[in-house]
This record gives C-alpha cells, sequence and structure tokens, in this order.
C-alpha cells in the first residue's frame, strides 16, 4: 500500500507539472495541445544534460530551458502571427518529438545501446519523514516533486488572492477589457507561454532524470494528453487540477502494481488503465465547460 | 483566383523554407546537403522499382491524411486515425484468421476477390467504430474530441500490441501469421511491390473530393466546419453531421490499415502503424483538400522512400527527413495564418491589385 501509494506521487509528478503548465497557459487564452511534445523535447534535454554532467538537477533546468525554447515558437505563432492555437499545438507535437529524436540519434549515433544517465536520488526531509504512514510517502521525494508542493498553493494564492493573478485572468477571459484596462496583452501572453514551457518541460526532464534514467522515443507516452484532459477535470482551478493529476497519477500507479502481482493478465490491458481512467474520468464528470472565456482565440489587437 | 494562388503557394513556400533551413542543419552536423538530397532522390526515383517503392509508403499516408482532413472540414479535430488505422488491420487480420486467410491455416479455401473485400470491409467497420467513439462522446459529453481520440490511439496500439502477442501469435516471435496469398491485395506492376491498394486510395480521394464540393450534403458539412452556429440555426443537425464526419473519417483510417495489412505488411507486428500524426500534418499542409492531401502524402512518401539511401550513402541519419516534415507543417501553418493577417492580407491585395492596374 505504502509503495503504491509512493509510486503514485512518482507518477503524479510529471503529469501535475504539465497540467500547471497548461493551467497557466489557458488562464491566459491559450490552449496548448503542443504539451506532450514540448514534454518529450524536455526529456530529451534533461536527460542529455544529465548524461554529459551528471547533474540531474541541471538536466531538470536544462528541461525547463528546453521547454520554453520549444514554447516560444508557438507562442509566436500564435500570439503574434494569430495562427490557430490547437492546429499550431499540433503541429508542435509532430516537430518537437521529431527533433528530440534527431539530436539524441546524432549525439549517439544510429545504432546504439541505451545511453543511461544519473538519476536524482529522493531526499528525506529529517523530522518530517518520521511520521508514521505519510512522512515516507510525502516526505521521501526528490526535490522536484517538493518543489510542486510549493508551487500548487502559489499558484492557487496567485490566481484568487493577487492583484497581478487577477490581472493575468483577465487577459483570458475578456482581452479587449484587459488592454482597456492598460493590461498589456501580448506580453502577458508571452509571459504565460513561457511558464507553461517551463513547467512542461520540467514535467519532461522528470522522466528521464528522476524516473527512469534513460531516453527513448516516446517516453512521455500521451502524459501531456492525460494533463490537457486534468486541465480540464480539475475546472481550471490548482487544486482541483492537482486532484485531477492524482487520480491519473494513481491509476497509472495501480497498473504498474498489477503488473508485479497479476502476471497472468496480459500486460496489455493492465496498461491501458490510464488512458482508459482518463476517459471514464472526462465522460462522467467533464461535461461542465467553464474555462476561461476567450480560451483558444486569437487577439488581433487592432480589431474592433 | 488570389485565394487559389494563397492557397497553393503558402505549402510550396514552406517545403523551399523547410528544405533549405535542413540543408543548413545537415551541414551544421558535417554533412554535404547537395549530395544528401541527391542521395534522398535517387532513392526515390533511381528506377522503377524504387518509384514503385514511394507508391507503396504513400498509401497508408494517403489514408490518414484523408481521414485527418475529412473530419476537419467538418470542424472536429480526429487525432485518432493512428488508432483507427491499427484497429483497422487487427480487424482484417483477425477476419482473416476466421475464415482460414492466414498462412498455416487449417482450412485454407480458395477465394479470392470475396475474401479480400471482406477483410477490407472488416476493417473499415472496425475503424469506423473506433472513430464513432470520439463522435458519440463530443455529441452526447461534450467531451473534447481530440484528447479522447488521442486516448484511444494508446488503448487500440495496446490492443493490437496484445493481439499480436496473445490470440494471434504465430511462432515464439511475438506477431501474427502472415495472411494467405489469396487474401493479398493483387500487385499491379510487375517487378514492384504496387499494389491495387494504391487505386482504392485514388478512388477514396475522388469520392471524398466530389462529395465535399459538388453534393449538398458536402456543402452542408463544410458550412458546419465553417461556422457551427450559423449552420445550427439555419435548421442543420450539426451533431448528426459531426458524428457522420467521425464515422466516416474513422472508416477510412480503418480502410488503410487493412490495406496496409494486406497490400504490404501482411502481417500485424511490433511497429506496425505509426502514420496517424503524419497524416494529421499532411491533412493540414494539404490545405484540407482531398487532392492537395493526396500530393503532399506523395511528397511525404518520397522522403520516407529515399531517407535509407541517404542514411547508407552519407551517414545522415533518417531522422533528418523527420525534420523536414516537420518544418513543413510549422511553416505552412504559420504561414496560413500571417497571409490572413489583416496587415499582411492588405498588402498582399494591394501588391496584386497595383499588378493588375499595370
Amino acid at each position: 500500500m505504502e509503495a503504491l501509494l509512493l509510486s503514485t506521487i512518482r507518477m503524479t509528478t510529471p503529469i501535475l507539472f504539465a497540467a500547471l503548465g497548461e493551467l497557466y497557459s489557458e488562464k491566459a487564452g491559450l490552449v496548448n495541445i503542443g504539451l506532450d511534445g514540448i514534454m518529450c523535447f524536455g526529456a530529451l534535454a534533461g536527460f542529455l544534460t544529465s548524461y554529459i554532467t551528471g547533474s540531474p538537477l541541471l538536466g531538470i533546468v536544462a528541461g525547463a530551458a528546453g521547454g520554453i525554447l520549444i514554447n516560444l515558437i508557438y507562442a509566436f505563432c500564435t500570439i503574434t502571427l494569430c495562427a490557430e492555437q490547437i492546429v499550431y499545438g499540433m503541429a508542435i507535437n509532430i516537430f518537437a518529438p521529431a527533433i528530440a529524436s534527431f539530436i539524441y540519434k546524432i549525439y549517439f549515433g544510429i545504432s546504439s545501446t541505451l545511453q543511461k544517465a544519473p538519476l536524482m536520488s529522493a531526499i528525506s526531509i529529517p523530522g518530517l519523514s518520521k511520521i508514521p504512514f505519510v512522512g515516507p510517502i510525502i516526505f521521501n521525494n526528490t526535490l522536484v516533486t517538493y518543489f510542486l508542493f510549493i508551487l500548487i498553493p502559489v499558484s492557487s494564492i496567485f490566481f484568487s488572492k493577487t492583484h497581478t493573478g487577477l490581472n493575468y485572468r483577465a487577459v483570458g477571459e475578456h482581452p479587449k477589457a484587459a488592454e482597456s484596462l492598460g493590461i498589456n496583452v501580448i506580453k502577458q501572453k508571452y509571459i504565460a507561454s513561457i511558464i507553461c514551457g517551463a513547467l512542461a518541460g520540467i514535467g519532461g526532464a522528470y522522466l528521464t532524470t528522476c524516473y527512469i534514467p534513460s531516453y527513448t522515443d516516446g517516453v512521455v507516452a500521451g502524459r501531456g494528453f492525460i494533463a490537457l484532459s486534468a486541465v480540464i477535470f480539475g475546472r481550471w482551478t490548482s487544486l482541483g487540477v492537482m486532484a485531477a493529476s492524482l487520480l491519473f497519477g494513481f491509476a497509472d500507479a495501480l497498473q504498474l502494481r498489477f503488473q508485479i502481482i497479476k502476471p497472468n493478465v496480459p500486460y496489455q490491458f493492465l496498461a491501458m488503465l490510464p488512458y482508459i481512467c482518463t476517459l471514464c474520468a472526462l465522460a462522467f464528470f467533464g461535461i461542465k465547460k467553464n474555462g476561461p472565456k476567450s480560451n483558444g482565440k486569437a487577439y488581433y489587437r487592432e480589431q474592433r | 483566383m488570389k485565394q487559389i494562388l494563397i492557397k497553393i503557394g503558402v505549402p510550396i513556400l514552406s517545403v523551399l523554407c523547410a528544405f533549405l533551413i535542413s540543408a543548413i542543419l545537415i551541414t551544421v552536423i558535417g554533412g554535404n546537403a547537395l549530395q544528401a538530397y541527391h542521395y534522398l532522390m535517387m532513392g526515390a526515383f533511381q528506377n522503377f522499382t524504387n518509384f514503385g517503392e514511394t507508391l507503396v509508403k504513400v498509401c497508408p499516408l494517403i489514408f490518414t491524411g484523408l481521414c485527418a482532413a475529412f473530419a476537419y472540414r467538418c470542424g472536429v479535430f480526429n487525432l485518432g486515425g493512428e488508432g483507427q488505422f491499427l484497429m483497422g488491420a487487427t480487424a482484417a487480420i483477425w477476419c482473416a484468421s476466421l475464415i482460414g486467410g492466414t498462412q498455416g491455416a487449417a482450412g485454407t479455401v480458395a477465394f479470392s476477390v470475396p475474401g479480400i473485400i471482406v477483410c477490407l470491409l472488416a476493417g473499415l467497420i472496425a475503424g469506423g467504430i473506433w472513430g464513432a467513439i470520439p463522435g458519440i462522446l463530443k455529441i452526447t459529453r461534450g467531451l473534447n474530441e481530440m484528447i479522447v481520440s488521442i486516448m484511444l490511439n494508446y488503448v487500440a496500439s495496446l490492443f493490437m500490441s496484445w493481439v499480436y502477442t496473445g490470440p494471434l501469435r504465430a511462432g515464439s516471435v511475438p506477431q501474427t501469421a502472415a495472411v494467405a496469398a489469396q487474401i493479398k491485395l493483387p500487385r499491379i506492376f510487375a517487378g514492384t511491390r504496387i499494389h491495387a491498394g494504391i487505386i482504392i486510395a485514388l478512388v477514396v480521394m475522388a469520392v471524398l473530393y466530389y462529395f465535399l464540393f459538388y453534393t449538398s450534403a458536402g456543402f452542408k458539412l463544410r458550412a458546419i466546419g465553417f461556422n457551427q452556429t450559423a449552420s445550427r440555426f439555419s435548421g442543420l443537425h450539426v451533431k448528426t453531421y459531426i458524428l457522420i464526419a467521425f464515422v466516416v473519417s474513422g472508416a477510412i483510417a480503418g480502410l488503410g490499415g487493412s490495406i496496409e495489412l494486406q497490400g504490404t505488411q501482411y502481417r500485424l507486428m511490433d511497429g506496425f502503424g505509426g502514420y496517424g500524426f503524419d497524416g494529421v500534418a499532411i491533412a493540414l499542409i494539404g490545405q484540407l483538400n482531398p487532392v492537395g492531401t493526396v500530393i503532399v502524402a506523395y511528397l511525404f512518401a518520397v522522403l520516407r522512400t529515399g531517407a535509407t539511401m541517404m542514411q547508407v550513402g552519407t551517414g545522415i541519419p533518417t531522422a533528418i527527413i523527420n525534420i523536414i516534415q516537420a518544418l513543413v507543417i510549422i511553416f505552412a501553418v504559420a504561414g496560413t495564418a500571417a497571409v490572413n493577417l489583416p496587415k499582411i492580407k492588405q498588402f498582399l491585395f494591394q501588391s496584386i491589385r497595383k499588378k493588375e492596374a499595370l
């Protein structure tokens, strides 16, 4: 049971990072379905950096930087060129994994064995990790997960209680009104993209620096899209997104656990669990649409 | 006229830009770009066998491309082409094994045309059903069709993997038995692997083109794609059309899956598929036009065919063609958006008008 819950936290972390990134993006009116691609590039950047420098922490930083880099392409095309966000997100989903796989092949040669990089080790917080049951699960994780523990309450307070956060949300709800109140909508959207890219990049880098020590094509395995549904399922609030991500992370942990204890069930059916769980969660609870009002719409500054 | 010019110009320009940037990339990693492109073209057009190979590779791309294009014409994004393709192939091999049409099956019967058609239909129906799921969830529960169809891709891929490792596994390697010779699509040119699938692909393209642009149902479908609200108020059954778009789109991909199985691969195994996202890219670059889609699909097929020879000849990894493809879509989508920007639109039309005045 303890192992299962610990594994849940581990599986939740990448999803939750990407989902928070998407939350920041959608609050500024940018639907980014390119999360999967950004995570993929983040995973590669993280892996390469931690392979070369031997420091997983630098890998995480590189993942964030890589995520920002990819997402700036998205930002330029959707914000400045007003390209359709959904279509462009899809373009990113095709572009980023291709470039990640290319860089990997160039660096390690065409036919190479699986390369391994160091993994980030868990840090147990003295004192707190001694609490029975809860301690070893929550206070015995990697630095990245602790960062998440800080990030969630901070985002929650930022969006609901601070002036900047309200301005930020105004951009996603009604950009024209926001602009007339002196908020620089374009700048705000770029900031949102940078935050989104960084968080999704970290989510991707987590996979290759904290979870498995190698990079393979398809390492992200649709987690970007699961994160996307976590935002919808979580009703566009930080805490809701966290709950949704925990559910999807739990499904993922559960199927890994089942694969060990039930070896005679075909593993393919167990591996379907996270995806089917996401579908069911959306089908039963995802009907009400209350995302930011001008989500997904391009903002033409000069247009009336 | 101007619209058409822009519609054709943007993709062509994007392709050129993509090749240019990839050339720079090749030079940076220490290769000779001209030589690489030379080998790329040689690999695709050196002789009739290679040319035939491009026509073999284009088949699945046409189907997944048309699948994405058709759904998006109705304003819904079907990203599940991959899943529908795989389900189509799985249904086809399952059907073949049921009627004794796999190699080594006990009661192999001598049937050719009916057997082929039954298996193709099985793929078509399976794809249609798999495509209907996101459609139904969209119109009844209002779910985002993109997420649903992507999730179903993973489910389909795992299901296919179960089929070739479990019930239909033949031998020690996890793969199914090959389909019997009677079930294989006939080859239409001796000495190449070109099979009848390419003809089916072109027929599907023609039918879709006719349907979309020359029938009233096609017009209504496109109208819904342009503006759902307006279409609803003018009395169209938006939900029905969306569901139809999904089912037809899924059926196209499913048919593509069974054709790939019966025409090229003959068996399910690891690595079957991988055309879904390329299909989306192809549809977008082809401006959602069936003919444009087929042309872009052919370009992608040429790249895929030539890449192997380029890798052998110059040592540049085949992954470079993924970069070229990805850059084309990046530029094509950005370019399409850019020419629609108010400022640029004005500039374009003014310059065209000036030319006409002269």
